[in-house]
């Protein structure tokens, strides 16, 4: 139990090292290797943004040291971020590192690397990523960087279907509407007038039922008339499971009544012929 | 559809149609018997429910469109099931119906008439 205990403290301890910059430097040199401006970093202050033209070089030499030793160490990543906040271009290059820590790095705005991101006017802002899998990573932010503006990049294949599209804007039928109420009661009026000629036809006719309150054919004109009390029912109130089951069950009363009352009627027929 | 056998026929002329007509007519109201012109009455009335129900979705509108629909449909087919109750029941047609009694023909013409009612109500909405 003590042992893993002292393994794992020795590993704390050995992840609590940290990477630190030592000496970091920067030249500026024209085509003809004069010098334009050269100057040591600070890691608290940033410098006068650099400025490249077109036909300059860029130097950039520094160690990497792990902090409470001094002892130069080579990370397992050492990157340069180029990154212009404006349009959010970034461009990202490893550089490479000695195992002593020694680094350097070098950018010829003659032949520029296919890192740079796409340039306007604004500046990049340039930093150092350091990362490793023994020392806790560290970021240093190193200077601000004009180079020449580069042409702008080719929009994305997709770039459209990442904006808000536009709204679309439906149309619809308007809604029907029902007619004014004194025609809707000059139709209804119309069309229940045929009741009336069938009653004044009827009557005409002055037909004769003499049996029909018999008890032979009562239950099953009753039963009729309950039918479409049920249709009605169901036409207001009910739904079709309930209408079907009701008219189920009143059909069994209904093929008797009906069997008597037609053999009645049957008989009758027979009898007065 | 079935009509009442007459043996007046129709003639060319226009003088002579009326005075068939007439006659026609004359014939129908004395040969036909009651219970056929029972019949008859609410055959006539089932058509004039319908022409008046067509004449107002022409006329005015076809909203709401399902109940025009329920209420023609219920029209012609309950002056089909009529109709059919007529034809059978005719005393004169004995002969083409000879295995469909009057009563059968009035126990098809309820059970046809209260489906088509069911049929029409969940139409109707």
């Amino acid at each position: 139990m003590i042992w893993q205990f002292s393994w794992l403290l020795l590993a704390a301890t050995a992840q609590a090292a940290s990477l630190s910059l030592q000496s970091p430097r920067f030249t500026i040199s024209a085509s003809d290797a004069t010098q334009l401006r050269s100057d040591t970093l600070s890691l608290t202050k940033k410098p006068e943004p650099l400025t490249l033209g077109a036909t300059d070089t860029l130097k950039l030499t520094f160690q990497i040291t792990e902090s409470d030793e001094g002892k130069g160490v080579q990370p397992h990543q050492t990157f340069l971020r180029f990154y212009d906040k404006e349009s959010g271009e970034e461009g990202i290059q490893p550089v490479r590192v000695t195992p002593g820590g020694k680094a350097k790095f070098e950018l010829n705005m003659m032949r520029p690397p296919a890192s740079i991101p796409p340039t306007t006017h604004n500046p990049l802002e340039v930093s150092l990523i350091l990362g490793s899998f023994v020392h806790a990573p560290a970021q240093y932010d190193l200077f601000d960087l004009y180079i020449p503006a580069s042409q702008t990049p080719a929009e994305h294949p997709d770039e459209a279907s990442f904006h808000v599209l536009p709204t679309i804007k439906h149309t619809f039928r308007p809604e029907q509407k029902s007619p004014p109420q004194s025609i809707s009661a000059v139709f209804a009026a119309a069309v229940l007038s045929p009741w009336l000629v069938l009653i004044g036809l009827w009557s005409k006719i002055g037909v004769r039922v003499p049996n029909l309150f018999s008890i032979s054919i009562v239950p099953f004109t009753a039963l009729l008339g309950a039918f479409e009390v049920l249709l009605v029912w169901y036409w207001v109130d009910l739904k079709l499971g309930q209408v079907l089951l009701y008219g189920g069950i009143l059909t069994i009363p209904t093929v008797f009544a009906g069997k008597q009352a037609l053999y009645a009627t049957g008989e009758w027929r027979a009898g007065r012929k | 559809m079935a009509g009442p056998k007459s043996s007046s026929k129709s003639s060319p002329t226009s003088s002579e149609t009326s005075v068939a007509v007439s006659t026609l007519w004359k014939s129908y109201l004395d040969q036909t018997p009651d219970r056929l012109k029972f019949i008859d009455a609410f055959l006539a009335f089932i058509v004039l429910s319908g022409v008046l129900q067509f004449v107002y979705c022409v006329l005015v509108t076809n909203f709401p469109f399902n109940a025009f629909l329920a209420g023609f449909a219920s029209s012609v087919g309950q002056f089909v099931l009529t109709a059919s109750l007529r034809a059978q029941v005719n005393p004169e047609n004995r002969s083409e119906f000879k295995e469909v009694s009057p009563e059968r023909a009035f126990a098809d013409f309820a059970l046809g008439s209260i489906v088509l009612h069911f049929f029409v109500f969940n139409f109707l909405g």
